[in-house]
């Protein structure tokens, strides 16, 4: 950190502030700053992915909650739920006749002039609403103890005693970590004016502001389900989409002070009270003002470092392996485990006139309360324990009746109300149909059916906005167990399920299971293609086949076309072969023999 | 800061008094002598106005679009010295009394010095003055509506997703104090004002009185207020994101224009909305925002009200200049479905209808025409439903089946707020004026199937019911797909039997497809490559040809539909002998279906004038004629394969038929050559007609020929 007066870890708004005087003192105005970056985002990249500060910075979680200070550098990973839109606030502005800037910030370090004046610059900033992702399994949360911030660590003693008595010496102990902070950042002379004014909004000179509170506003915050308040600057709008998994590092804001007063609020906004502050009060959900963000890949949730490589000879022995895990998990049933590996595989990688191509749902049917009770169990928890996010719903009448699977606009409060099936790219559902009765639907049932059936076969999801509905793509992979061949969910595999033995599958191991993870994400992610022969050789085939049984339609083409390319993915190959065209139509025979049999 | 505002005061004054319209009048002066009689109230200014005046001042037109709160301010003022004085006796209401009252007090009472002594403009002013933007170009989405415009005039448009109630919102604030006696204004600029308790007229302060001052709710001027919220339009929303909302702000005589699910363009000032109290000290830099409305325009949604923009009434012309417009246009309705080219060319002519006509003695006689798709599944007949509803500018897709309580036509349902019984329009009712595409017409519930008919030919939905009579209109045209009584079509039952519709509600589908899955291995061969290719290249193939985009599409369309063309005299006989020779032709065959019928006359004359719309005619020619004949007896043929005979189809599918039927009858799959020979020979075909007729069809993979015997076999599909 030599070189760098201002530490990035635990006073970034220091830094951004340097960064902007340096950018002011070398001749640009700081009128032209709207949208635009004057280096502060390079210079934490920089600090994030060349010096490796990445590791440092601490998630933000409830159990981190209880000692990340505010204004210091946090990362939180979630899934955008909801965007609420543009904030406007006043970006950059004279005092005096030096700038100050407010980006990253919830308020002003400096007494700013009140009313307008031309030396105001109002810039924007987005705000999105994110969650973590909805069913997100345990293995995938980061362990916090080896993520700790630096600075945390250093008053860790203080922060068990903290845990003892927790109010009491509350002021002391904040008093301590304040001191260390002011010590840890240098003793420079901007430094410490510096301090001085980011402390008086932060931890520091109040006791009651700041940590002490945190601990104890900490209660209010659902540790299922704990929002984060993300404002984006700067990126194009493209950059982010709903429902995408993203890690936002950025300033971590806390105010629980902020009164928000009911009543008053009701005289004045009788009409729209849907103001942010008093939805999502931020005692409630924390601000993060984001200064680096990326994209998470589900091979970024395998924690601890990758040691394997993309070699064949390596992936087809965990092919081998998962295969067999498989095969117990499902009672020794072969081809349901193959087409399992197949299904877990699947992705949509691309949409042509409405067909998500990629996806392939299974529907796994001759399920009955028995076998359902041991297997359904069993698979439920080996999925569980292979993907990241996965999704479990007995379906019944009424659940359909009841629950709101799609998501929906909720003008009086002007968010976007999450349902079920907003789900993160990737995420995997197992919808149970064994439970279901005879029975009537409601309107809303009958919605909810229709919501399911689209997902299955287009993957979307149409989103009520009430004076029109958008769709928006999907890409979940759906597994129906049922007992006869699901009418209500028509999946593109219908596969009679036909388990051998019940023996329980053993124990894996960690490092098998972590080898497994890493390969149903990564083969997931591969590019495959079709070379010319091979193209040739499969439309032949098809047109034999339909022309053998006049009932094969465009959908059986596309799913045979789809299974080849999920056989080839999971050798690691990226061309479809001619042995691996041979397996699908293998499988795909072996299926047909099945439902035959079955029927 | 120091402008001169002055300056551009008399500039507003130049103009307002000295713009002349196209026809030469002075517009707003007119416009103020309206307003000085009291027969408006609101003023707009058009910016377009501005832009075309004589003496235009760029820079001064620029000034009003960024700074338009300041301007109209300005413009108010120059509009009061402009006031013209009433040319027609008016009432003398509160507000004059008032007023009167106060000038002749105001001599004495003030006492000059102090502003809020002074009477505020505001509180004299009977009119609101509103900016409008020009509609020149593309409103903004409510998404690049950014920081920078703060203060700016801007156009956008969207849906209108809340309205509050109208509420009154003090302008002026009026006390009077109980010391003095004198009148005080406060002018109130934000949602919230802090009230005056203490005098601050001299003679008070010089007293040291402190005076008490009461709020004078009657002496006040209020204005109506309402807020509303719009919300981004789905296609302006970009892929993966949700839509954005903003806030408006209807004042005066814009309230009550709007009601949520409107979709409207407006113009406005779009502003801050600085929080108050104590919030603005905590988060003094953040700021709503909200746009201040200065013009509400609805979108009309209907054909008759599209307007034409500047580039595509060009684009249209050159595509009317084009011959061969019809295929073009056809061959771009859902162009990724491959063929039915003459299925595409009906759902056009379903775009386009024909005029309503109304006859003398007050009969209607509907113009929309009705089409039913009937295949089998799996033959894209949703996917066509879909796009045609896309392309329509107002359509409902619904299935036979509709999912809600109030169907296809209209039902009493009771309000469960205030327990009154309401009527509420299904699919049919809130298609009017556009297309209402039904998908699974034959499993179509039999209450909605009645109330159809009186749909389909007299256009209205009549109901009776809980107390409530009436009749709404429900002018749409009937897109209707359904499957064959089993499923799939059988070949060997009659059309009939598989259409399984009654006779009452076919004879009111002007054409009727049958779109069947056939057996064809060109066809295979095009679907294995086309998924190869989709899978490998992750897009659909090129398709050959560019498609008009939907956009032209509907416009094309939309100026089509403004021709009502007439069928001239000469072209009545044509259409009198046609219309009798299809008659002929049925009474002759033994079939006993006849569903040639007065409904057929109508229909082709129906499809004659559509046609003759996409030619922007306003005549109807005997190609039009020839080709509403063509299509009738291609729809026809799709259905009745065993009537090609009489029809006049050529030998070979003749021969064919014959030796379907004949099999079918003896309810074989194979037939003798000898067999096969003697049927046709006695129909008067030759032999070699046969051989072809049997290589064809060979081809076709409808039957397989014996190498050596020519035994036929069919395929049993």
């Amino acid at each position: 950190m030599v070189g760098l007066p201002y530490d990035c870890l635990t006073n970034p708004l220091g830094a951004v502030r340097l960064t902007f005087e340096k950018a002011v003192a070398s001749g640009s105005d700081p009128a032209t700053f709207d949208g635009k970056d004057w280096g502060a985002t390079d210079l934490f990249s920089q600090f994030l992915f060349d010096d490796g500060g990445l590791s440092k910075v601490p998630f933000l979680n409830p159990s981190t909650m209880t000692w990340v200070q505010p204004n210091t550098l946090v990362r939180f990973r979630g899934m955008i739920q909801d965007m609420l839109g543009n904030e406007f606030y006043v970006g950059a502005y004279k005092e005096g006749e030096t700038w100050r800037t407010n980006k990253f910030a919830d308020l002003s370090q400096f007494p700013m002039a009140t009313g307008s004046s031309p030396d105001m610059r109002v810039w924007e900033r987005r705000l999105l609403y994110c969650v973590p992702v909805p069913g997100q399994n345990s293995w995938i949360e980061p362990s916090s103890g080896a993520l700790l911030n630096p600075c945390a660590i250093s008053s860790s003693p203080q922060r068990e005693k903290r845990q003892r008595d927790n109010d009491l010496a509350m002021d002391d102990v904040d008093m301590q970590v304040t001191d260390e902070e002011v010590h840890d950042s240098t003793s420079n002379k901007k430094m410490r004016e510096d301090g001085i004014a980011s402390g008086s909004s932060n931890s520091g000179s109040t006791p009651t502001e700041g940590v002490g509170s945190a601990t104890s506003v900490l209660p209010n915050f659902d540790t299922t389900s704990f929002p984060c308040l993300v404002k984006i600057y700067d990126s194009p709008d493209s950059d982010l989409k709903l429902n995408d998994v993203f890690e936002f590092i950025g300033v971590f804001t806390f105010d629980p002070e902020f009164p928000v007063d009911k009543n008053d609020n009701k005289d004045l906004e009788s009409s729209f009270c849907d103001d942010t502050l008093v939805q999502m009060p931020p005692s409630k959900v924390p601000r993060l003002h984001c200064l680096v963000h990326r994209k998470l890949t589900a091979q970024d949730f395998i924690s601890g470092p990758l040691t394997f490589e993309l070699k064949s000879q390596l992936v087809k022995g965990i092919r081998e392996a998962l295969v067999g895990h498989l095969t117990t998990v499902l009672g020794n049933d072969g081809v349901a485990a193959n087409f399992m590996l197949l299904h877990l595989l699947s992705k949509v990688h691309a949409r042509a006139d409405s067909i998500a191509v990629g996806k392939l749902s299974l529907n796994l049917t001759c399920f009955t309360k028995e076998t359902l009770s041991i297997f359904g169990h069993r698979l439920n928890f080996a999925l569980k324990n292979l993907l990241p996010f996965t999704h479990y719903v007995p379906l019944t009448v009424d659940y359909l009746n009841k629950v709101s699977l799609a998501p929906r606009k909720d003008y009086q409060t002007n968010r976007l109300v999450s349902g079920i099936l907003q789900l993160a790219e990737g995420s995997h559902l197992t919808i149970d149909e064994t439970q279901l009765q005879a029975g009537t639907l409601n309107s809303t049932g009958v919605d909810n059916a229709r919501v399911l059936k689209s997902l299955l076969e287009l993957q979307k999801v149409e989103y009520d906005f009430t004076y029109y509905k958008m769709d928006i793509p999907a890409d979940t992979q759906l597994l129906v167990l049922s007992e006869g061949k699901s009418n209500i969910l028509p999946a593109d595999l219908v596969l009679p399920f036909r388990p051998l033995s019940l023996d329980a599958a053993q124990d894996v191991e960690t490092e098998v299971l972590r080898s497994w993870r890493w390969y149903l994400a990564t083969m997931r992610s591969l590019s495959h293609s079709i070379e010319q022969e091979m193209q040739k050789v499969v439309e032949d085939d098809l047109v034999a086949a339909r022309q053998a049984d006049r009932s094969l339609s465009s959908q059986d083409f596309s799913r045979l076309l789809t299974m080849g390319r999920l056989i080839s993915l999971s050798f690691g190959e990226t061309s479809l072969t001619l042995e691996h065209w041979q397996m699908a139509k293998e499988l795909e025979r072996l299926r047909k023999e099945r439902l035959q049999g079955s029927s | 800061m120091d402008f001169d505002y002055n300056r551009d005061k008399d500039l507003a004054k130049d103009f307002l008094s000295n713009f002349a319209d196209s026809n030469g009048e002075a517009k707003y002066m007119n416009i103020l002598q309206d307003v000085a009689n009291r027969k408006i109230k609101a003023i707009e200014i058009e910016l377009e106005d501005l832009a075309n005046y004589k003496d235009l001042d760029e820079e001064f037109l620029r000034r009003i679009a960024e700074n338009t709160r300041r301007y109209i301010e300005i413009i108010a003022s120059a509009i009061d010295e402009l006031m013209p004085e009433p040319t027609e006796a008016i009432p003398d209401d509160d507000h004059d009394i008032l007023m009167t009252q106060r000038s002749e007090e105001g001599t004495e009472n003030t006492d000059g010095s102090d502003p809020k002594q002074k009477m505020p403009p505001e509180i004299k002013r009977f009119y609101e003055v509103y900016v409008k933007a020009s509609p020149k170009g593309r409103p903004f989405t409510i998404r690049e509506v950014k920081a920078s415009y703060i203060g700016q005039l801007v156009r956008t448009s969207g849906i209108v997703t809340r309205c509050s109630d109208v509420k009154p919102l003090m302008q002026v604030a009026v006390y009077t104090c109980e010391e003095c006696g004198f009148e005080i204004y406060q002018e109130v600029t934000a949602r919230v004002f802090m009230p005056l308790f203490e005098c601050p007229s001299k003679r008070c302060d010089v007293n040291k009185a402190k005076g008490n001052l009461i709020l004078q709710l009657r002496a006040s001027k209020f204005l109506k207020f309402q807020e509303a919220k719009i919300q981004e339009l789905a296609e302006h929303v970009p892929k993966g994101h949700i839509p954005r909302t903003m806030t408006v702000h209807f004042r005066g005589e814009l309230t009550r224009k709007v009601s949520p699910g409107d979709v409207v363009e407006m113009s406005g000032i779009f502003l801050p909305m600085p929080y108050t109290g104590f919030r603005a000290m905590r988060a003094g830099l953040i700021a709503d925002t909200y746009l201040e409305a200065m013009s509400v325009t609805h979108f009309k949604k209907k054909y008759e009200d599209y307007e034409l923009r500047g580039d595509e009434e060009e684009q249209i012309a050159r595509l009317a200049e084009d011959g061969d417009i019809y295929n073009k246009l056809s061959r771009s309705l859902a162009p990724e479905i491959f063929g039915h080219e003459d299925i595409k060319k009906a759902l056009l002519l379903l775009l386009v209808g024909a005029p309503h006509r109304k006859l003398k003695d007050g009969m209607k006689i509907r113009g929309d025409l009705h089409i039913c798709l009937m295949g089998d599944p799996g033959v894209a007949k949703s996917q066509l439903l879909k796009h045609i509803i896309n392309v329509a500018p107002r359509g409902v897709y619904t299935t036979g089946k509709g999912s809600s309580g109030v169907g296809l036509t209209a039902a009493v349902q009771k309000d469960p707020v205030t327990n009154e019984m309401v009527l509420e329009g299904g699919a049919l009712v809130l298609a009017d004026m556009g297309i209402c595409a039904i998908d699974e017409f034959d499993k179509m519930d039999e209450s909605d199937r009645t109330a159809i008919h009186e749909v389909m030919e007299q256009q209205t939905v009549s109901i009776a019911k809980a107390g409530i009579t009436t009749s709404l209109n429900a002018r749409t045209a009937v897109l209707a797909a359904a499957n064959p009584a089993w499923g799939r079509y059988d070949m060997r039952r009659t059309p009939a039997e598989n259409i399984n519709l009654p006779p009452a509600l076919l004879s009111r589908f002007d054409l009727l497809w049958l779109i069947l899955d056939r057996a064809d291995m060109d066809a295979d061969l095009e679907m294995a490559r086309h998924i190869v290719y989709v899978h490998q290249n992750r897009e659909s193939p090129a398709l050959g040809f560019t498609p008009l985009e939907p956009s032209v599409l509907r416009a094309y369309i939309s100026a089509a539909r403004r021709l009502s063309p007439s069928c001239p005299e000469e072209l009545g006989d044509y259409i009198a002998g046609a219309y009798s020779s299809i008659r002929q032709e049925e009474a002759k065959s033994n079939t006993p279906h006849s569903y040639t019928t007065v409904r057929t006359l109508l229909s082709i004359l129906r499809i004659s004038a559509a046609l003759a719309r996409l030619r922007f005619s306003e005549k109807v020619a005997q190609s039009d004629v020839d080709e509403a004949l063509r299509l009738m007896q291609m729809s026809k043929f799709s259905l009745y394969s065993d009537d090609r005979q009489k029809s006049g189809l050529d030998a070979i599918s003749d021969i064919y038929s014959i030796l379907r039927d004949e099999a079918a009858r003896m309810n074989r799959l194979e037939l003798s050559y000898a067999q096969a020979l003697n049927w046709i020979s006695r129909k008067g075909y030759t032999e070699a007609q046969l051989k072809e007729c049997l290589e064809e069809y060979a081809a076709l993979n409808v039957w397989q020929i014996h190498p050596d015997s020519f035994n036929i076999r069919f395929i049993d599909a």
